[in-house]
């Protein structure tokens, strides 16, 4: 009778050891939880929980993950269960344990003062029978046994408080102190991870299935850790800038809505200091990259993808063109700096920090340009040829239209990305560290004609302007000082304004594409 | 034999090319011609006039508009091919310009950093043979070493969390999500990477920098660590949505064969799309390590701003300068052989990507054609 037969129709007895394993991978994401409250010191290691300190609990928690890990392990092996282990845990599983015995003999015999060539020695003695107990026997065995003696080390050395509040050891050379407020979580958040796969292989009754379940469950985490990242940031900035860039906020009154913040220079007359002429450079700036980066794009995109043929031409335009999407953007700066600006009057200016930002766009609005209309079904330009429409006013009237959802979300896209750079127009833009309202710049009722060449001129154009994102970044190098009167909390409202300014145009982008993504579907 | 066949393809292919535009030349309306020599003709001369930075470039440049909206209104379709093909051109002259005017702007620096190996003077040797940068006392020396130190440990930290990170998030959104979930994941990604790299900079600066000061009981709160993780953060998107693509590019019906044959879903991820994707992972993973060199606010703001190389070399808990932080700071400030010095470091910076990127196309180029071709 074969195993797999068995396995996969007898899977009663199973119910009390899936449950418990099921409870042991939820106890190992409540750890990982709890370990990372205290690395962001929400929690204090010394902290009492339930009469212990919460090291040492934490050190009970993961002996006992531990005991029991191998304790699945060991009813597989003696067939107190069915499960389906194969023949070795495998070589990625062998190769990390190798690695991570490895270091815990170097770190161990490091901190016992041991030489290196002893680290080194202990080290290969531990890493390699952690590869040898790993690699040759049945699954179940290597893929607990070396996890359960992970977890018991940790944690027996957190109960006996090895490693506690308290401890520390001096990396010699290093200039650092490692410290138990930093390492015990460290330590607990590793050590849960391990115990976690370890247990969720279990679950899955080993073999191909087990191994299903556990990676799935490391996936989940780092996705689910992603996620965390992105909203923890996100609220981060929101509550630290919100005292900012609400300051002074009023609605009613004389003017409707009165938002001093986002309407006010930075003078000395501004009761409440504001970010208008940053704002508006912004504005500007996006402006006129997106005159200069959207008609070439999209007509370079055009001519790619409707008159060209593919050949040598094409490939080196697309090669070109992916070279300057990768592209540093302080590269862009360099570029900018040394070429635009001996053009437009030997300063840094509004104009050549919109052309560079120009340059930059262009890739974006090209890639995207063409994926939508290479996008659009071949149909609508064969039915519009057979009506006998040129070729043209096939693109004109049929192609484009058809694209114009992809290349707007491109465009928006593209923008919210620019809308935040900082490099470039360091080198070419400038700006005060914290302009007054007089500051903003006047494009439009800037221009002027001239009896010389080049006959028409627009000095808002050639001065220097602030930027949102340069703003923030004068602000700090200024040391976070200035003649404000809290230019933490100013910081700290630019900050937000910025990444507000910008996912507006992520929002906007995405919600067009899904918005036509939707109408294409119906 | 072959020599000869390739002259006379060549040869043949020239003239098929003569003829045709013969024949084009033939059969267009002689106006619509001179309308679009002029047009584009302008248009050279402008640039050529803004190149040499002559205020004139402004006259040629209104002829171009003249030409073209007169051309728009009489002669579309030709108009608009010609233009189109002139603004396909722009992607190609702007690498030149920046490839001519980053490396002409360096020729100080290297000519400064002469050094001889084995008898013969190579120029710019010494960037890269002594450590020290020191711009201000003697004996003033402009090596790179200490900022490619720098960028490299930056580097490898930011692809050491980027790169499992990043594989294992496209995984998710391209194999096990259920749609709903895919749908808010994605864009969530998206938006990670349209947050600023100054608002990342910051952050670093009056949060973990401190933090980090305290906690590892540092001189003073840079370290190349810290950088290299949240320079890791920002190029996580850039891995994620490439290898996503290279990831639902493999077609359906090699999963679907595996899952038919009884394999779990890890196993056919594992042992049928990973390695059909492997170029296109490598690829996205390349792309990342070139986002992660170049990346320069969050470094800049959280580095301590000291050319010099930390000791032991793997010492992360130091963070003086990568090139891209030396560039930000320095550039200004700078002038004369130090100013070139810093284009120096952009054309290491440049040359670098550049490579990177050239080498991910080449890869993705060849997992397309293995794949047959599907999209």
């Amino acid at each position: 009778m074969s195993r797999a037969t068995r396995t996969a129709l007898v899977r009663d007895d199973r119910t009390a050891y899936e449950a418990a394993a099921g409870a042991a991978v939820g106890i190992s994401g409540i750890v990982f939880v709890v370990g990372l409250a205290t690395l962001l010191g929400v929690v204090g290691i010394d902290d009492p929980v339930a009469g212990l300190e919460l090291s040492v609990l934490f050190g009970v928690v993961l002996l006992a993950l531990g005991v029991t890990v191998v304790g699945f392990g060991m009813a597989s092996r003696l067939g107190y269960v069915d499960a389906a282990p194969q023949p070795s845990a495998g070589i990625v599983a062998a190769a990390a344990f190798t690695g991570i015995w490895f270091a815990v003999g170097a770190a161990v015999s490091g901190a016992a003062g041991i030489g290196t060539a002893g680290r080194l020695a202990v080290g290969a003695v531990l890493g390699g029978s952690a590869f040898a107990v790993t690699a040759f026997p049945r699954e179940d065995v290597g893929s607990t046994v070396p996890v359960g003696a992970v977890a018991g080390l940790c944690g027996l050395s957190l109960v006996v408080g090895v490693i506690g509040p308290g401890w520390e050891q001096a990396l010699v050379g290093y200039n650092a102190t490692l410290f138990g407020d930093t390492v015990v979580p460290v330590v607990v958040l590793f050590t849960s991870l391990v115990t976690g796969w370890s247990a969720a292989k279990a679950y899955g009754g080993f073999g191909a299935r087990g191994r299903n379940v556990g990676a799935y469950v490391l996936i989940y985490l780092v996705v689910g850790s992603i996620l965390t990242v992105l909203v923890g940031l996100v609220a981060f900035v929101t509550v630290r800038g919100l005292p900012g860039l609400f300051g002074g906020f009023s609605v009613g009154g004389a003017s409707l809505v009165s938002w001093p913040f986002l309407t006010n220079g930075a003078g000395l007359t501004a009761d409440v200091a504001g970010v208008f002429p940053a704002l508006l450079g912004t504005v500007w700036l996006v402006i006129g990259a997106v005159l200069f980066a959207v008609p070439t794009g999209v007509g370079a995109a055009v001519f790619l993808s409707e008159y060209a043929e593919q050949g040598r031409f094409t490939g080196a335009v697309e090669v070109a063109t992916n070279g300057l999407w990768s592209t540093p953007s302080i590269v862009f700066g360099l570029f900018g700096a040394a070429f635009l600006i001996p053009r437009f009057g030997n300063q840094k200016s509004l104009i050549a920090g919109m052309l560079t930002l120009g340059f930059m766009l262009l890739p974006l609005v090209l890639i995207t340009s063409r994926e939508a209309i290479l996008a659009v079904p071949d149909e609508y330009r064969d039915a519009s040829a057979a009506l006998g429409v040129s070729k043209w006013k096939t693109i004109r009237s049929v192609v484009l239209p058809a694209a114009i959802p992809g290349i707007a979300t491109g465009v928006i896209l593209g923008v919210g990305r620019i809308a935040g750079e900082t490099a470039p127009i360091l080198l070419t833009m400038g700006g005060g560290v914290l302009p007054g309202k007089s500051a903003a710049p006047d494009v439009l009722g800037g221009f002027q004609l001239s009896g010389s060449p080049p006959f028409v001129s627009n000095p808002a154009l050639l001065e220097a302007t602030s930027a949102l994102p340069y703003q923030l970044y004068a602000l700090i190098t200024a040391g976070l000082s200035g003649n404000i009167e809290n230019p933490q909390e100013f910081a700290w409202g630019l900050a937000l304004t910025l990444l507000l300014v910008v996912l507006v145009f992520y929002a906007v982008g995405i919600a067009t594409r899904y918005y036509f993504r939707r109408k294409l579907h119906q | 034999m072959s020599l000869t066949n390739t002259t006379t393809d060549w040869r043949a292919g020239i003239e098929r090319r003569l003829t045709r535009t013969r024949e084009f030349l033939d059969e267009t309306d002689p106006e619509a011609l001179t309308v679009v020599t002029v047009s584009m003709g302008s248009l050279l001369a402008a640039f050529l006039g803004f190149l040499l930075a002559s205020p004139w470039a402004a006259v040629p440049f209104g002829a171009f508009l003249t030409a073209t909206g007169y051309g728009w209104a009489r002669h579309q379709a030709l108009i608009a091919r010609a233009v189109t093909l002139a603004m396909t051109t722009v992607t190609l002259v702007t690498l030149g310009l920046i490839v001519v005017f980053i490396f002409a702007e360096s020729i100080p620096a290297f000519r400064y950093e002469t050094a001889s190996a084995f008898g013969i003077s190579v120029p710019g040797l010494g960037m890269f043979a002594q450590p020290r940068w020191d711009a201000v006392s003697e004996p003033v020396r402009y090596s790179l070493l200490p900022m490619i130190h720098g960028t490299v440990m930056v580097t490898t930290i930011a692809t050491l969390v980027a790169a499992p990170l990043g594989v294992a998030a496209a995984l998710f959104i391209a194999e096990i999500a259920p749609p709903t979930v895919r749908e808010l994941v994605k864009p969530g990604i998206e938006v990670l990477a349209g947050i600023p790299s100054i608002v990342y900079g910051f952050i670093g600066f009056t949060v973990i920098n401190p933090w980090a000061s305290g906690a590892f009981d540092l001189n003073g709160g840079s370290t190349y660590l810290f950088v290299g993780i949240v320079v890791g953060l920002m190029a996580l998107p850039t891995v994620v949505s490439v290898a996503e693509d290279a990831l639902t590019s493999v077609p359906d019906v090699m999963k679907h064969g595996s899952l038919a044959l009884g394999a779990t879903d890890w196993q056919s991820m594992t042992s049928i799309t990973l390695p059909a994707a492997f170029s296109g992972v490598s690829a996205a993973v390349l792309l990342g390590v070139g986002r992660a060199i170049g990346e320069t606010m969050a470094a800049t703001v959280m580095l301590a701003g000291i050319p010099r190389i930390s000791e032991p070399l793997v010492n992360v808990f130091y963070g003086y300068e990568t090139l891209t932080s030396l560039i930000a700071r320095g550039y200004g400030s700078a002038n004369g052989v130090h100013e070139s010095a810093l284009f120096a470091a952009g054309v290491v910076l440049f040359v670098t990507v550049l490579c990177l990127s050239i080498g991910s196309q080449y890869i993705e180029a060849r997992m397309r054609r293995r794949l047959g071709g599907a999209e």
